[in-house]
């Protein structure tokens, strides 16, 4: 294996991201376990989804555990059968690593945004949000996100998942990190 | 997990080496309210970061790699750069690893870098959009080469360095000179601008005590004149007991060359009073009369006004 760029990568971890809709919302979602989808809480935080597979295909996802204060819900998903999403803890990362997210930003399917990691950790003080949330462990990523973003996967250079890509602070891109999504995911079970 | 890196994990390594490295010179700047901005231990006990970035010019402190946090003083500033100098205390850190901007082209990875508070260092990515030689930035100062990054500054990031991927430093970001790009201040500027600094703690800028504007001159009157220029610097207000005004300098006087290099713009003279020229004389020819007259003017120091 000699991937040159991101596209070997990419490939393999966009075969595990879906939308998510859920009324006139829609976000991202990724393929975590066996019938199982991870997504951020405000893409859907209750009862059923409509997921649309990488083929384009139709499932329905119910909502199973919701974090609305860290922001990642878990679904289920019958049928789902796609591969889960490799993963990474964000701290076995260093600033300046090459990083990447797939979404679905502006509704344009799958698409792939490239950067590097920031820092891992809360936000300095002076950043717009409040403390309690601002204070959180974050993946904080220089890379272009979008909404439609939400929900899907901020990875590593090699593919592994390091988190959740949810929202954007004065352009700077933050992720809820793999270990506290795998957290939820096991209190869920 | 192959044991052949791909080609992308390997810029990766490269790119946080650069960061990890780089950052063991890259201080935190208390010196406004709220969010701290980054400084660079430029010299041992030196550290570099932006004038904007200073709010206030007591009870600095600085925030070291390992956290101890340390006070500082201003050693002094340079608006027209936007640069400022801070001391801290002598054998604490490592001193940055200064690398050759002028080198740089558009299309050259940089990285640039932050440090806010006592958490790790902060990093962003991109590439250099434009670069050229020498220019005035809006605030006054030259700077010796034009730089700018596609790199997006994250608060805080004032201050900070633009890195090379080999780990080098190039320069010291500014937020204030222009948008929507990011200026880098380049390495040589920042020697340059640190002598001053260190000496007396501001950049001394040579002053005339003359206002001036360009003129023109009919065929007519250069023939009768003798000189060749399409134009000169007329004199449209001398202050009292200023350098313009020991030289002999009057209303009126059109000035055409300073040692010896013609003078068709004002630009031409606030290039020459931005360099090392207080305390030098400089040998005017003038017209007054109609008549082609010399001067030596000793350069003297542009009046400070209190910020």
């Amino acid at each position: 294996m000699n991937p040159a760029y991101l596209a070997e990568p990419a490939d393999w971890l966009r075969d595990s991201v879906v939308q998510v809709r859920q009324g006139a919302s829609a976000g991202s979602g990724l393929a975590w376990g066996w019938d199982l989808v991870v997504t951020s809480a405000h893409v859907a935080h209750a009862g059923e989804v409509d997921i649309v597979l990488p083929g384009g295909e139709c499932r329905r996802g119910i909502v199973r555990a919701c974090d609305r204060a860290r922001d990642v819900a878990v679904l289920s998903v019958p049928g789902l059968g796609l591969p889960a999403a490799r993963r990474r803890a964000p701290s076995a990362l260093r600033p300046g690593e090459v990083i990447f997210a797939i979404g679905h930003p502006f509704g344009v399917q799958r698409a792939l945004s490239a950067g590097i990691l920031h820092a891992v950790g809360p936000l300095p003080e002076g950043y717009p949000l409040p403390a309690p949330q601002r204070l959180l462990p974050w993946v904080q990523a220089d890379v272009r996100l979008a909404p439609g973003n939400s929900g899907g996967p901020l990875a590593d250079a090699e593919g592994c998942v390091i988190g959740l890509s949810t929202m954007i602070v004065n352009g700077l891109a933050l992720a809820v990190p793999s270990t506290a999504v795998e957290h939820l995911v096991r209190a869920a079970a | 997990m192959s044991a052949e890196r791909s080609t992308i994990a390997q810029l990766s390594d490269q790119l946080a080496d650069a960061v990890e490295r780089t950052a063991r010179a890259v201080v935190s700047v208390h010196a406004r309210p709220r969010m701290p901005s980054t400084g660079v231990h430029w010299r041992d006990g030196i550290v570099v970061t932006t004038d904007a970035t200073v709010k206030r010019e007591q009870d600095i402190t600085v925030t070291l790699p390992d956290g101890r946090r340390v006070p500082a003083q201003l050693a002094g500033r340079d608006p027209g750069t936007d640069l400022a100098v801070l001391r801290i205390e002598s054998g604490a850190l490592p001193v940055a690893v200064l690398g050759d901007p002028s080198t740089l082209k558009p299309g050259h990875l940089v990285l640039a870098l932050g440090r806010t508070g006592d958490g790790g260092p902060r990093a962003a990515f991109g590439a250099m959009s434009a670069t050229g030689g020498k220019w005035r930035c809006w605030k006054g100062g030259e700077l010796d080469l034009w730089l700018q990054a596609d790199v997006t500054l994250y608060p805080g990031f004032g201050g900070g360095p633009l890195v090379s991927p080999d780990a080098r430093v190039l320069g010291i970001n500014s937020g204030g000179l222009s948008r929507p790009l990011t200026t880098t201040i380049p390495v040589s500027t920042v020697n340059r601008v640190l002598e001053h600094l260190l000496a007396r703690g501001y950049v001394a800028r040579g002053w005339l005590g003359a206002a001036m504007q360009p003129v023109r001159f009919s065929d007519a009157a250069r023939g009768r004149i003798g000189i060749e220029q399409a134009a000169g610097l007329v004199i449209l207000s001398v202050e009292p007991d200023a350098p313009a005004a020991l030289a002999g300098l009057m209303l009126g006087d059109v000035i055409v060359t300073i040692d010896g290099k013609a003078l068709e713009h004002p630009d031409q003279v606030l290039e020459i009073l931005a360099g090392d020229v207080v305390g030098k004389t400089l040998a005017l020819k003038y017209v007054r009369g109609g008549k082609l007259e010399h001067a030596d003017l000793l350069v003297g120091e542009r009046p400070r006004t209190r910020r």
